[in-house]
């Protein structure tokens, strides 16, 4: 099965037509998707801010990991699956967007960074736990994590604005009918956002 | 409020957002959604502290000095990115129900997190000691959360405002 026809199967399956038909499903799903993606980067953010040295510089490395990183995982699953089900509504429109493409090059990138880190400075943590700042690859590395998250919520929302959802008929945009409002039906509209603004 | 929207979509710093929208829009609400992420985070961890999930071998004033600062400049964030997406879409702001709902859960939040840190300081050992275990604080603390994750909700249906049917006053005009 190629590609293409795995994306088609995708956004045919009964799943993906019952979110597309629902007026409800697909904002709710997005939704729950901001609130898993702002836990996850509020949670990366505690911990690579005190590897940096700038915040929770007096409790060890070690138990601000154990009391932050479950959080964070648990909320990544909820991303990853509410993201999951937005992909397959329109799975072929997502899959040749460049910002969604370049989403999940940062988010590879991203596990990447985890894993510099955990065959690395995380072994040997003993020395540093208590230190106010990590050694300095663990600094780079959570340097690297703030930048990299921040643009996968960049992306993120680029792709919102790129992207339209295919079957649903969405309701005329604001912008058209502040113009009917201002009397200047039939003009085109002004520069509306991108193709809808989400 | 249609009216005033209308109105302040003609004022310039608007016009000038409206027509850098390719960039000005996106790149407020990134940053908008980085602020939301920095209070859940600290709301989190505060909470988690109170329920004594998370943070167990610092006190209650140690967890609220760590996360408190950042919480509150969080806010101010918000407030500033939330006020020019305002000025920037005022009819696709205003004129939902959405939005105001939003408004009143953020004036709820944003008045438990700065009270509580008030009371915290003014009374530090009553809280220490006996507040933080009581069950009326923890169900506060759980309810604080879960008005941060209603706030998030309807700040992304503001988008949606046709969820609420005839509720959404842009489904009436």
């Amino acid at each position: 099965m190629d590609i293409a026809s795995l994306l088609e199967w995708l956004q045919e399956t009964s799943l993906a037509v019952h979110i597309r038909d629902s007026l409800f499903a697909f904002p709710l799903i997005e939704s729950t998707h901001v609130i898993g993606l702002t836990l996850v980067f509020g949670t990366i953010a505690i911990i690579d801010l005190r590897l940096l040295g700038l915040a929770s510089t007096n409790r060890p490395f070690q138990r601000l990991a154990a009391d932050t990183l479950k959080w964070t995982w648990v909320a990544f699953a909820v991303s990853a699956l509410t993201g999951g089900l937005m992909f397959i509504t329109n799975a072929t429109v997502y899959y040749h967007n460049a910002y969604f493409r370049a989403k999940i090059a940062l988010l590879a990138l991203a596990a990447l960074n985890m894993l510099v880190f955990e065959v690395t400075t995380r072994r040997s943590v003993a020395q540093w736990d208590r230190d106010a700042s990590a050694p300095p690859l663990a600094r780079v590395v959570a340097a690297a994590s703030l930048v990299i998250w921040i643009s996968v919520i960049v992306t993120g929302r680029m792709i919102g604005f790129t992207t339209t959802r295919a079957t649903v008929a969405e309701p005329a945009p604001v912008e058209q009918n502040l113009e009917d409002l201002l009397g200047f039906p039939g003009e085109s509209s002004p520069p509306a956002p991108a193709e809808e603004s989400k | 409020m249609k009216q005033f929207a209308l109105w302040l979509s003609t004022t310039s710093p608007s016009v000038y957002i409206q027509e850098h929208n390719s960039w000005t829009i996106p790149a407020i609400q990134s940053i908008h959604i980085v602020g939301i992420a920095l209070v859940m985070g600290s709301v989190l961890m505060i909470d988690l502290r109170i329920l004594g999930w998370a943070w167990v071998d610092q006190t209650l004033r140690q967890t609220t000095d760590r996360f408190g600062p950042w919480l509150t400049g969080a806010l101010w964030l918000l407030l500033v990115t939330g006020i020019l997406m305002v000025i920037g879409e005022p009819v696709r702001e205003l004129v939902t129900l959405s939005f105001w709902l939003k408004m009143a859960l953020v004036a709820i939040g944003a008045a438990v997190a700065i009270a509580f840190q008030r009371a915290l300081r003014r009374h530090e050992q009553h809280w220490e000691d006996t507040l933080v275990h009581r069950r009326s604080i923890k169900s506060v603390a759980v309810m604080t959360f879960l008005i941060w994750i209603c706030i998030i909700f309807l700040g992304r249906l503001i988008a949606y405002d046709h969820v609420w049917g005839s509720w959404s006053p842009s489904e009436r005009q």
